[in-house]
């Protein structure tokens, strides 16, 4: 392990001191991938253009606990100035002292951010809200899905892809199997939710899709799965109509990104400026176009045909997860999962 | 011991005074790599493994024990320890039972036709691991070729992986190359003239196999079952990949600990149990072979 914090540490400060002379460089650490390549477009690129004298150097990583090991390793002399992850993750980095706090000091934007975008506890704020979606193949299940019951349909035995807890994926349908099957607070008990996913394992054919789910389900070798909206939205349209996505009737959960001034980050004030322009309402609503994750900036205006892809205009049937308690009962709801949920499935 | 021809060793005359010295000279770069490389971050998983885990991911910085009996008193972990063990034995013996024939025929050959075989029993090391179980996972798909070559003779389709089939399959081949090269290097006492003095004195085949090739080449097997067992155990993205999420196995589980979880400490200290359990391996390893001698 700590091998590995040497190793992202020293190519942390390779890549640093390799970028050109700019009056300023902000270094972003946020998702790889689909998320980079979306980000740096809607978000990165034009900043830069707003910003001649900042540069911003996008520092991809695969998730949000790498970002935080990287942090840690960090922690005396930081490479790292922004950080953009999951809120629970995001908790536990401030509990460490990390970050600093984003209030209307750092952006005056953030006095116009939904409240569910400050979670309590956590030093950065809300920059993107995700929700889990039902995804399909649209050969094998020919007429579209409305609700999750589908996933436990017998025809669909051995086709179905689940990511399973520990991964928040697995915990979000957690919560609403726990909904669906009448159990209440989700945050006292999630029994009768673990005895509906019970009965969903022998229909399950992997509980770790790999490299994501969405590939096994949009190239056929599974029919139906689970997995985030956004990425979702983008992989129906390069999937050539293969995957299909859809926000079940009984409504689903959100996953929240937060954005994070690193604590004694080399350039803080660049990163200021970074933070308030990606907090922005134009800003929020050019990544909701280009990815279709909600906006956290209630001023933000979108399109028609942007907002029907994303759960804002669901609103009233959404499940309010609230990320930090969970946190606290994941490691029992993983213990469930292991004894009364996977083990049904072989 | 007693084929291996012995030579007498030569009394070389060496300076009495530094040779001490040179020796430690010549042992000092290697010593200082591997506390650096190994014993310093090894010390700092022990030390991690003693910290608290905070929900959430955050870690305390105190001195517990908590991990370490929490591994011991839940049942889910005593499993995982046993069904890694267990899995990484059938892998080690099928790679062994598949490899033995391939290396005893090699060693036989002989000119260019060895140097080519050899080439091809190494060259898939070429490519990585995980390019390699993405091949399998293409041919054991329920649509895979393996899968309806079966279904064609008229059996149930069976399931070829995201379970533990899938990873033993996996995990055998890629180590396969490991074994025959390890094996290869231990059939050196191996000597064909040997072989020919037990048929001339009347032996079949199968006798010879079972009282002579066998008991010579069993420091080759050892050494190459260590390696294998060795590596089973720590491989993770070849179970991860073929596993479907059902086979939970200690180097699985460290990564998910380290980081979906972000327990970092009791990553830590699962760590730490698979150094223990090489540590184990070792000592039986070292066993067979004062026995063998």
């Amino acid at each position: 392990m700590t091998k590995m914090r040497t190793l992202l540490g020293v190519s942390a400060i390779a890549f640093t001191v390799s970028s050109p002379a700019w009056a300023e460089t902000v270094t972003l650490a946020a998702y790889s991938g689909i998320f980079q390549d979306h980000y740096v477009k809607a978000v990165v690129e034009p900043f830069m253009k707003a910003h001649p004298d900042i540069k911003v150097e996008f520092y991809g990583m695969p998730n949000s606990a790498q970002m935080l090991g990287t942090l840690r390793a960090q922690k005396s002399a930081p490479q790292i100035d922004v950080v953009i992850m999951d809120v629970s993750v995001a908790k536990a980095g401030t509990d460490e002292g990390l970050f600093d706090k984003v209030d209307e000091s750092v952006s005056p934007n953030v006095a116009d951010l939904y409240p569910a975008a400050k979670a309590q506890g956590v030093n950065g704020v809300a920059v993107t809200f995700d929700n889990l979606v039902l995804l399909y193949n649209k050969d094998q299940v020919k007429t579209a899905p409305t609700s999750w019951n589908v996933l436990w349909d017998k025809q669909y035995a051995g086709k179905v892809a689940i990511p399973a807890v520990p991964d928040i994926q697995g915990t979000t349908l957690t919560i609403i199997a726990n909904k669906m099957a009448g159990g209440d607070d989700y945050k006292k008990s999630v029994d009768a939710g673990i005895g509906k996913l019970g009965e969903l394992a022998p229909n399950v054919q992997t509980w770790d899709p790999k490299p994501d789910v969405y590939a096994p389900i949009a190239n056929g070798q599974a029919a139906l799965g689970i997995g985030w909206n956004a990425r979702a939205q983008v992989y129906a349209d390069s999937s050539g109509g293969k995957l299909g996505v859809v926000l079940p009737q009984e409504g689903s959960g959100f996953q929240i990104n937060t954005i994070n001034l690193v604590k004694s980050a080399p350039n803080s004030k660049a990163a200021k400026t970074f933070i308030d322009y990606a907090l922005k309402p134009e800003t929020q609503a050019a990544f909701t176009e280009e990815m279709f994750y909600a906006p956290t900036n209630s001023k933000a205006k979108i399109s028609q045909a942007a907002l029907a892809r994303t759960a804002a205009g669901s609103m009233d049937k959404m499940i309010d997860i609230d990320w930090i308690a969970v946190a606290s009962v994941r490691d029992k709801i993983t213990e469930q999962w292991r004894r009364r949920v996977i083990p049904l499935s072989r | 011991m007693s084929v291996a021809v012995s030579e007498p060793i030569a009394a070389i005359p060496r300076p009495a005074l530094g040779r001490l010295g040179a020796a430690t000279l010549l042992l000092l770069p290697i010593a200082l790599v591997n506390v650096v490389g190994f014993i310093l971050p090894v010390l700092n998983l022990l030390r991690m493994s003693f910290n608290e885990a905070l929900s959430g991911g955050g870690i305390r910085e105190t001195f517990t024990l908590a991990n370490w009996f929490g591994l011991a008193g839940d049942a889910f972990y005593l499993e995982l320890i046993i069904n890694s063990v267990v899995v990484s034995l059938t892998i080690t013996v099928l790679t062994l039972i598949l490899s033995y024939p391939i290396a005893l025929y090699l060693h036989r050959s002989s000119g260019r036709w060895r140097t080519f075989l050899t080439v091809l029993v190494i060259s898939p090391l070429l490519t990585s691991a995980v390019v390699r179980t993405y091949g399998w996972i293409a041919l054991l798909a329920d649509q895979g070729p393996i899968v309806q070559a079966i279904t064609s003779f008229g059996f149930a389709p069976p399931r070829l992986m995201f379970n533990t089939t899938g990873v033993v399959i996996g995990l055998v081949e890629i180590l396969m190359p490991y074994m025959i090269l390890s094996l290869l290097a231990g059939f050196g006492r191996l000597d064909p003239r040997v072989e020919e003095a037990a048929m001339t004195l009347g032996a079949r085949p199968v006798r010879v196999f079972w009282r002579v090739v066998l008991p010579l080449t069993l420091p080759g097997i050892a050494l190459g079952c260590l390696l294998c067992f060795v590596l089973a155990v720590s491989s993770f993205i070849t179970p991860k990949l073929l596993g479907g999420g059902r086979v939970f196995l200690l180097a699985t589980e460290i990564y998910d600990q380290a980081i979906v979880t972000l327990n970092w400490p009791l990553s830590a200290t699962l760590s730490i149990l698979v150094l223990v359990i090489f540590g184990a391996a070792l000592a039986v390893y070292a066993r067979i072979l004062r026995a063998i001698d």
